[in-house]
């Protein structure tokens, strides 16, 4: 497949290294000449630069004959431009384009007559999603729930002195036998596996569970993680993360303090929040935090766009007794430095903005997709069509690759963990996990 | 100062007056009543408007703010003075200070009255009293911005010091659309209620004047007993109907016709004003009902009483001041809550009472997190701090030139109760008051100072107070 990735900044150099990885042929097109010959060096991709808005430019990176296009600059209307001159001039088959206002979003959605496949991946938006499916789930470090909101696969570090810590597989199974409940990736040592019924699990793992939302507090408990004393959440930084995040709460009757420490910020803020109690002041500064109740608050999310003060407003906040602490961090350097001083999540707009995109382009579809964190193993929830293997044979013997796992399947409105000996009925939904290497095989598993 | 394009705007207005006078006169010849008196003041007014405007013509029409507050001041006061005329020459023992009473409390549509027998006046005065009310309800000045193409850009500047509330709406792009648009709405409910009360059974001279007194929200009627003197359910409801639409803001009016329905329904002030008024009703019934008396009647006279108070109408329907003390203290309140911005009712106006509680909280929310950021808002918008302090500087001049027309009439040798109530009904432009000014009593027992310091607070709270206080700052005469 070839493709085409305008703007060399974080997410357009880290998509275009990881399509290259994919084995595409990656074509970057990059304004700054340094950092398009930095980049030259750097990627496995060939590198063109010149402003990809324009014709000349698009003509000289070859988008006549390309597969897919993603427009990731850091302006929106650049994007905006370069996908509606690659769907409208050049008909190219799938157009991605990196959109951070929502208004440009709405537009750029409503701009009709293309027979083109088009999508806006919006890296704020998707941020503030991953931050409120997060909240719930107090101790995760990441969230994506699935067959409507029924089904949660969550992400946590096993603490040393926790009840799982030496848990076998199998007997996890055991505590919860008629509800799904079921580590589906485990990642120890830096390498990632779908792991088996008799392995260990490992204090100082990052497993990701599969849980039923009934069971929900039973694994929190079981897993150490308890939930704050007030329900109430402070934001720190009136982004427009910061800001679309304390109204999508407030409209779930959430009860949300803003800090900013810009007035205009939060005076704009105010007026544009209808539940909010919007506090002028330093988010880290300790007086206002305290006076504020940053103590009782169940959760604090830093969203500033410095992300070093995220940090920093974050940890100070969980040493004043915060029960949840979430910050926003793009710079790996940084996630790297900071894995543990007990922040619960660092979510990174651009990575998943990265893997959004990715995964479009592997599978051409992202409804009900996620990739979950390192972007190392993939979770799909699709129909099981009557022509697909997992539909003809027991599990066991449908051929499934070491690598993929049939985490649970819907049926009949329950949600079940499937056994060796179980078939899939045909127009059932299943839940997939897969590692990275093998995603492109599910597409053989569904259709033959 | 332009002061020779205010006179020729002066000039417009009077000869604007003088076509308005054209129909009482028209009427007394109808009835065959004296023809005289009508026919003088067309005269003045006619005479008087020709002048201004031959001798000052002027090729500068820019208005400052300054020439602003002038020509709607002076306006209403020219308009009021000439409107006096009829009483003094056709109404029976009417002397200057009397006629300049009714006339001020016509344009004003107060509706408090020195008639103390309405039997006595002729139709044509009694048209012309309700009329007065009418073209004082939707403004005079606004009148002629929609049809004299006389105004250049700074019409903006007479409609913002006419139209009430504390912020002027434009519905349409041009100024004289939006005037036409707003009189045309007016005109066409005064029709509808004209219609309705026609077919309620009132008789075609008397079903006009109600409606063009309950429009303006004035309250000037035919009968002694007010709208009570109908004994009439059917015509009750159709008044409580149409008091209350000239009480919305006429905007909202607008916006209905134009298929906006939905912004209407999400309205703040609305709400606040249609709540204000279901409470309003509900503290009445409660405090009124006596065992035996029917619930209808309550109820009924409970919304008219309501809704008559909080849009500054003033008809009565019932004695009030037969009532309990707590149903007294809440015709107190009302008098001065008043209607919704833009409407044609007079008081506070509900917007600036809504923004002064919202602003109230905001600033005990502010106690208690002193970093808060706690702006004020209505309808998701952000009100600005220069209109908040403008609504506490209103509420401030409002009460205390309510306090000052308080203490002339007290200093006349009257009690408490009458004294606080005759000044606040006439700066809220209801009209009955409490005491010896209550449901069914007159101003004429006032000695003459009392009813011109009265009148003098009906233009304040007509112009909303700044128009006319603006006099009274060094700054709007200094050169």
């Amino acid at each position: 497949m070839k493709a085409i990735v305008v703007g060399g900044g974080v997410v357009g150099s880290t998509l275009a290294e990881r399509l290259a990885a994919d084995g595409n042929d990656v074509i970057l097109v990059e304004r700054s000449k340094e950092l398009a010959s930095a980049l030259n060096d750097r990627l496995d991709v060939q590198v063109v630069s010149g402003n990809g808005a324009t014709v000349p430019v698009l003509e000289e990176a070859g988008i006549s004959s390309c597969d897919l296009i993603f427009a990731t600059t850091d302006s929106d209307e650049v994007n905006m431009v370069v996908a509606l001159v690659a769907s409208e001039i050049y008909k190219v088959p799938r157009v991605i384009a990196r959109l951070r206002h929502p208004d440009h979003e709405t537009g750029f959605r409503q701009i009709a007559g293309s027979e083109v496949e088009r999508l806006a991946i919006n890296p704020e938006q998707a941020a503030v999603e991953k931050i409120l499916s997060l909240m719930p789930v107090p101790g995760a470090v990441d969230v994506v729930s699935f067959f409507s909101d029924d089904l949660l696969i969550a992400g946590f570090v096993v603490r040393p002195a926790s009840d799982v810590s030496g848990l076998l597989l199998s007997h996890l199974r055991l505590l919860f036998p008629s509800t799904p409940v079921l580590v589906v990736a485990l990642r120890r040592d830096g390498a990632w596996r779908v792991p088996h019924g008799d392995d260990e699990i490992v204090a100082g793992d990052l497993i990701y569970l599969a849980i039923d939302r009934s069971e929900l507090d039973n694994v929190l408990a079981l897993l150490g993680h308890r939930r704050g004393r007030e329900r109430r959440i402070m934001i720190a930084g009136a982004s427009r993360i910061g800001v679309e995040l304390a109204r999508r709460l407030g409209e779930q009757e959430t009860a949300v303090t803003l800090v900013e420490l810009s007035r205009g910020d939060a005076e704009a803020a105010a007026a544009e929040l209808e539940h909010t109690m919007v506090v002028h002041g330093s988010p880290t500064d300790r007086e206002l935090l305290t006076e504020e109740g940053a103590d009782r608050v169940d959760g604090f999310v830093a969203c500033t766009d410095t992300h070093e003060e995220n940090v920093v407003a974050c940890l100070l906040a969980r040493k004043l007794g915060a029960a949840h602490t979430f910050a926003l961090v793009d710079n790996p350097a940084l996630v790297g430095l900071i894995a543990d001083l007990g922040i619960d999540a660092l979510i990174s707009p651009r990575l998943l903005s990265v893997g959004v995109a990715l995964h479009y382009a592997r599978t051409g579809h992202v409804t009900r997709v996620a990739a979950l964190l390192d972007d190392a193993v993939e979770v799909f929830e699709a129909e099981i069509p009557a022509t697909s293997r997992l539909a003809q044979a027991p599990l066991s013997d449908a051929g499934l690759p070491r690598g993929i796992l049939v985490a649970a399947v819907q049926r009949e409105g329950k949600i079940v963990v499937p056994g060796g000996g179980d078939r899939i009925q045909p127009g059932e939904r299943a839940l997939l996990v897969t590692t990275r290497e093998l995603a492109s095989r599910i597409d053989d598993l569904l259709e033959r | 100062m332009n002061l020779r394009f205010v006179a020729v705007l002066l000039g417009w207005l009077l000869l604007m007056e003088g076509g308005f006078l054209c129909v009482p006169l028209i009427t007394a010849a109808l009835y065959s009543e004296p023809v005289r008196p009508f026919l003088v003041t067309v005269l003045v007014a006619v005479a008087a408007g020709f002048l201004l405007v031959r001798s000052c013509s002027s090729t500068d029409r820019n208005i400052r703010p300054r020439d602003g507050f002038l020509v709607v001041g002076g306006a209403w006061v020219v308009v009021s003075l000439v409107g006096a005329l009829p009483y003094i020459l056709a109404a029976p023992g009417f002397d200057p200070c009397d006629a300049l009473f009714e006339s001020v409390s016509g344009f004003t549509t107060t509706g408090s009255t020195v008639v103390s027998d309405t039997g006595i006046l002729a139709r044509s005065v009694l048209l012309w009293r309700a009329m007065s009310q009418w073209l004082g309800g939707m403004g005079i000045i606004l009148f002629t911005i929609a049809i004299l193409p006389l105004l250049g850009i700074g019409g903006m500047q007479l409609f913002k010091a006419e139209v009430p509330g504390p912020v002027a709406d434009k519905i349409r792009p041009r100024l004289v659309n939006t005037a036409r648009s707003l009189w045309g709405i007016y005109v066409a409910f005064t029709a509808l209620e004209w219609f309705a009360l026609r077919v309620a059974g009132l008789d075609a001279f008397e079903a006009l004047c109600h409606a063009f007194t309950t429009l303006a929200t004035g309250g000037f009627s035919t009968r002694n007993a007010s709208v009570g003197g109908f004994a009439s359910p059917a015509v009750e409801w159709i008044i409580i109907f149409f008091m209350l639409a000239a009480g919305i803001n006429f905007v909202l009016h607008y916006k209905i016709i134009t298929g906006r329905g939905r912004e209407v329904v999400r309205d703040a002030e609305l709400r606040y004003f249609l709540a204000l008024i279901v409470g309003g009703t509900f503290w009445f019934v409660l405090t009124t009902h006596e065992a035996g008396a029917a619930f209808g009647d309550t109820v009924r006279n409970a919304a008219f009483q309501a809704v008559s108070l909080i849009t500054t109408t003033g008809f009565v329907t019932a004695d009030f001041e037969l009532w309990s003390g707590a149903a007294m203290l809440a015709v107190v309140v009302m008098l001065t809550l008043g209607g919704m911005s833009g409407s044609t009712g007079g008081g506070i106006k509900s917007l600036r009472t809504l923004l002064a509680f919202r602003s109230l909280r905001a600033t005990l929310d502010q106690l208690i997190h002193p970093h808060a950021i706690r702006p004020v808002k209505v309808g998701g918008v952000v009100v600005s701090s220069s209109i908040l302090s403008g609504i506490w500087a209103f509420l401030t001049a409002y009460f205390l030139i309510a306090l000052l027309g308080a203490a002339v009439v007290a200093l006349a040798g009257y009690d408490l109760l009458t004294s606080l109530t005759a000044a606040l009904t006439a700066v809220g432009n209801v009209g009955p008051g409490l005491g010896e000014v209550g449901a069914y009593d007159n101003f004429a027992h006032f000695p003459g100072f009392v009813k011109l310091t009265l009148a003098v607070c009906m233009l304040f709270g007509r112009l909303e107070i700044f128009t006319l206080l603006a006099f009274f700052s060094r700054e709007f005469w200094r050169r």
